[in-house]
Order: structure tokens, then sequence, then C-alpha cells
């Protein structure tokens, strides 16, 4: 338990120094702005109650709003994902649920159901981000492409640092 | 109590999910010029169409107070159309006498039954108080006097006519402006008594007697006929004959006049009675 919490936390300062020093620098043509700090939401344990799951996006989306001087945007962005979290893992369980006290990890679950879920998650969490961004509806379909764009950046990205993880 | 429990256990994580939503929200918007603009704007309109809505509810319940009102401004504004237009059916129009600087108001009627024989004799014309015509309004029949209305019904009047014992007029002698009384004597349908014109008055046979207008009935300059002959009798003052110009055998077709301005010239004089 202490483990766990200790290697999160360290995990937690590591993909927000990542985001905040290396990821909000990228930008290409105004399009692309990867936003790979989600999967820190994406690697949270089955068993974490909701609540904390949901205060813990809530905590990631302020600290990362902190560093990018856009308070509430990536906070309301987190907390949607967080909420839509349990609802997508529901959805995406295999026929005889999840392992007890596993992690949703490529190196458990496989490439394809890992994908599946990183996609979903980074999906909504980028719709809603680049829409709260812009906050209107006209350009609807420009805040589409950079919202799928951006989104294959971040998987790109988090599917690499589970890589590496899973090398480990 | 319980149920609420069961509520909230079940809800706990919806509403935890919006609770943080909405302080991501409230710092989104208030930490943000850009989007506290667009939300300040985008409440300001959302208020401003409820407010039209409600408006809107507010203006239909209260069409009936408002058609009351479009109503009553119809009917007076009628009212002022009938004042204003001269309809061509219409029984009165002004005339604005820029001479004597009387209104009178006119109307034609036609009689319908008269007598000339007796000693009081009246005619009946054929409208009353449903078409204006009111007591002490003059009867000319063309342009010469024929009478006074006496009594109104509905659609009838009655009119004193000039050959009546009780039928006094105001008239003066055109030529001079000496003004006299003008009765009936009581024989002849075409003869009246012009009294009171004193004798140092020249007065010529012919001489055009008309109404002086004093008596608030008749307007000034209205034709009673002409002087036929004339006698000194005891005292100061001539007995004029008059041959009147209305011929009340054959009088058939009437003008009532009205005096707007009547009531106040009566009302003045009666202060100095």
């Amino acid at each position: 338990m202490i483990n766990s919490i200790l290697r999160f936390g360290l995990i937690f300062i590591l993909l927000i120094l990542l985001q905040v020093l290396l990821f909000n620098n990228i930008q290409f043509s105004g399009y692309v702005n990867p936003y790979v700090y989600v999967i820190f939401i994406l690697l949270l344990p089955f068993e974490i109650p909701s609540w904390l799951l949901l205060l813990l996006s809530f905590a990631t989306g302020l600290i990362i709003d902190f560093f990018s001087g856009s308070p509430g945007m990536h906070s309301s962005a987190t907390v949607i994902a967080g909420f839509v979290r349990p609802y997508i893992l529901r959805v995406l369980s295999p026929r005889d649920g999840y392992e007890q006290g596993s992690d949703p990890s490529m190196l458990t679950y496989g490439f394809r159901w890992f994908l599946t879920y990183t996609f979903l998650i980074v999906l909504v969490h980028h719709t809603a981000l680049f829409y709260l961004e812009v906050f209107r509806f006209t350009d609807f379909f420009r805040t589409m492409l950079r919202v799928l764009l951006s989104s294959l950046f971040s998987i790109t990205f988090i599917l690499l640092i589970e890589y590496y993880r899973r090398g480990k | 109590m319980r149920s609420l429990l069961n509520f909230l256990a079940r809800y706990n994580n919806l509403i935890i999910f919006l609770i943080l939503e909405g302080i991501a929200i409230y710092l989104l918007a208030t930490g943000n010029n850009y989007h506290n603009t667009r939300v300040v704007n985008g409440i300001r309109s959302l208020i401003n169409g409820i407010e039209e809505r409600i408006n809107d509810t507010r203006t239909y319940l209260n069409l009936h107070t408002i058609n009351e009102n479009l109503a009553a401004e119809n009917v007076a504004l009628r009212s002022s159309i009938g004042r204003l237009i001269k309809r061509d059916n219409s029984l009165f129009f002004s005339v604005s006498d820029s001479i004597y600087r009387q209104q009178y108001l006119h109307a034609s009627a036609e009689v319908i039954n008269n007598s000339i024989n007796r000693q009081k004799n009246f005619f009946t014309i054929n409208k009353g108080a449903r078409q204006g015509i009111k007591v002490d309004m003059a009867v000319t029949s063309g342009n010469g006097v024929a009478g006074v209305i006496v009594g109104c019904s509905e659609n009838y009047s009655v009119a004193m006519s000039l050959l009546n014992l009780d039928f006094k007029l105001s008239v003066r002698i055109k030529s001079n402006g000496y003004f006299g009384s003008l009765s009936w004597a009581g024989r002849d349908y075409s003869h009246a008594i012009l009294s009171e014109i004193p004798q140092h008055v020249a007065v010529n046979a012919g001489d055009t007697i008309e109404t002086t207008g004093y008596s608030a009935i008749f307007p000034e300059g209205v034709m009673v006929g002409t002087v036929s002959d004339f006698e000194k009798i005891g005292g100061d003052f001539y007995k004029i004959t008059i041959l009147l110009i209305t011929d009340f055998k054959k009088i058939h077709f009437v003008d009532i006049i009205g005096n707007m301005k009547k009531t106040e010239q009566l009302e003045l004089e009666k202060l100095f009675q």
C-alpha cells in the first residue's frame, strides 16, 4: 500500500515534470498539443475508490493548470476523464473480470486492450480540454481536428512510456 | 433520511464529479479573461432570453386588459372621427360664420304636417332627437324664417310656426338697423306685424326685414320679409305690416339651425337679469 503510494507519487511528479517541461513546449502548427500526463489517470489501480480517483484527477489537472497558466481548464478535463474511467473499464472488462490486485497495464492485459483503453480516455479528455479551451462551437470541426491530431500524438507518447515501463 | 443516505451513497461518484467539475469550471470562468467574458456574455444572453420569455408570458396574460384598453381607445377615436368627418348623409354640418363669429349647425328636414288656419299654428318635421334636433332650434324655409322647434320625440319634432300668436322674434330693418319685435296678428298667413319701431325712423314700403340674432335662436341676418304697409298708431311706434317671404301654405323643405353657443350666451345673460 505504502509502496504503491510512493510509486504513484513518483510517477505523478515525473509525469508532471515531463508534461510541463517537455510536452507543453511541443506545438506543431497550432493543431498538435500532446497531453501525456493523462497516463497517470490511466495507470491508477482498478480497486481505487471512485472518489479518490476523482480527487486525484482533479489534483493532477489543477497542478498542470498552475504550470500552464490556465486555471480550471485541465482540471475540468481530467475530472471528466476520471469520471468516465470506471465506465470505460466496465465496458472493456474481460470475460472473467480484472485480476485481483492488478493495475491496468499493457503487460497484464495486452497491447490491444491497452490501446483501446488509452484511446477512449485520451479522446474524452482531449475533447473536453480543447472544447473548453476554445469555449465556443464555431470552428467546431477545426477544434475536432485538433482533438484528433493531439490525441494521436498523446496516445503515441503514452504507448511509448508504457513500453518503457514494461521493459523495466 | 435513510433514503437520502442511500441516494448519496449510490450517487456519491456523480456528486463528487459534479462538485469537482463545478470548481474547475469556476476556476476556468474566473481565472481566464477570455472564458470569463464568454461566460458572462453567455449568462447575460441567457438571462435576457429568459426575461424575454417572462415578458412575453406576462404580455399574454395581460391581453385581456390590453384588449379592453384598445377597445376603449377605438371608441374614443371613432367618436373623434365622427366629430371630424363630414359625412354626406350627416344631418348637421358646421358653418363657421366669419361675419358674426357664431357657429351654427344646419340640418334639413321635411315638413310632414302643417297648419295655417289656427291662431296657434304648429308644423311637424320628420327629424327628431335621434337626428340631433333639439328644442329652441330655428327653422327656416329657403332663406326665410319659418318657426322654432318646441318639442322633439325620437324621430319627429314639432315646431311653433311663425303663424302663432305666441311667436315673438327680434327683427330689424336691414337698411337702417332699427330693430323691433315681430309677431303674427292671427289673420293672414302671408303677413306679420312688426312693432316697436320708433316713429322718427324712416320706413319705406319694400324695406327688407331680417333677424337680429338677439334671441340666440336665429342667426343674424335671416330674411323675414319686406315692408308692405306701415301706419302711425298711438304712442311713438309704427305698426308695420310685413309681407312674409316664407309661403307657409306650400312650405315643405325646411332647414333647422342650431346655435352651438346659445347656452353660453343665455347663461351669461342670465347673470345680469
